[in-house]
């Protein structure tokens, strides 16, 4: 069973949005990680070797006849560290409308769940 | 729980993730122009095997095979660059391919019916015209399906769909 935990490292926007995009991809090409995620190569090359080194990427470079192809994607513990992270997110925003009762329009009170449908952000079984 | 998140800055962070699994499913789907393509290229096979002038058939058949490898290889390829998870949208394969079966027995059933009144009725050309009006459904058809599609896999994802 998986643990809410909070994750510094993958909250930061740029990575957040970055890791979500993994999470739901197996391999990314670098290039369409770069557009979808609308970074800079450099900028992209450094969020990815944070999360290489924090061991929640895996970095892969082949060759496709004589251009490079880099690709990246999420590893185990990177997917764990992510799904829990979800969790203690939505922990966070159900404490709240816990506590008060929920407006209209706010995220919480916007229940997919009454929908028959997961959270926005639920994390898949 | 993190006590120095605030609760709009955790839903928004949610937000951002469902966003970013809708973007990866959406951009897995068939483009619009695939249809198109399709279309075109199987009312040119039509009309070429219909004629059957000289090498004209086996020219279409050609054209055909050559111009399927190319769009399908297109479609492929932009897929390969972040295709999504299985486990994205647990459940949905069977309905999706249940979908798409019934989707192609439609056109199929157009073009036939299409085809055979046409014949019946003595007009020249039978099998390019059924063909011509079962593309321009599957062409309209295709593209409608693929948007139900990403819609439901957004939604049984839990993406913001």
């Amino acid at each position: 069973m998986i643990t809410p935990r909070f994750d510094e490292l993958i909250h930061a926007p740029t990575r957040l949005s970055l890791v979500a995009f993994l999470a739901a991809t197996g391999w990314a090409d670098f290039a369409v990680l770069r557009d979808s995620v609308g970074l800079s190569d450099s900028a992209l090359s450094k969020q990815l070797t944070t999360l290489e080194d924090a061991g929640y990427a895996e970095i892969r470079k082949a060759f496709v006849g004589k251009r490079p192809r880099t690709s990246a994607r999420l590893t185990a513990d990177g997917r764990t560290a992510f799904d829990r992270h979800v969790l203690a997110l939505q922990e966070i925003v159900a404490g709240a409308a816990g506590r008060w009762p929920s407006p209209a329009g706010h995220p919480s009170s916007r229940s997919a769940a009454s929908d028959g449908e997961p959270a926005p952000g639920g994390v898949s079984p | 729980m993190n006590d120095q998140i605030e609760p709009a800055d955790a839903a928004r962070a949610l937000s951002e993730i469902g966003w970013r699994r809708e973007q990866v499913i959406r951009r897995a789907a068939i483009p619009g122009w695939y249809w198109w393509a399709t279309a075109v290229l199987t009312i040119a096979l039509s009309a070429a095997v219909e004629s059957g002038r000289g090498a004209l058939p086996w020219i279409g058949i050609a054209f055909f095979t050559a111009g399927s490898l190319v769009i399908s290889g297109l479609v492929s390829r932009a897929l390969r660059g972040a295709a999504p998870r299985r486990d994205l949208a647990p459940g949905s394969v069977p309905r999706l391919l249940a979908g798409m079966a019934a989707f192609l027995a439609a056109v199929l059933g157009v073009a036939l019916a299409t085809g055979l009144s046409l014949k019946a009725a003595g007009v020249p050309y039978p099998g390019t015209i059924a063909s011509a009006v079962a593309m321009v459904v599957f062409a309209a058809g295709g593209q409608m399906l693929m948007r139900y599609h990403t819609a439901f896999l957004v939604r049984r994802s839990g993406g913001r769909g």
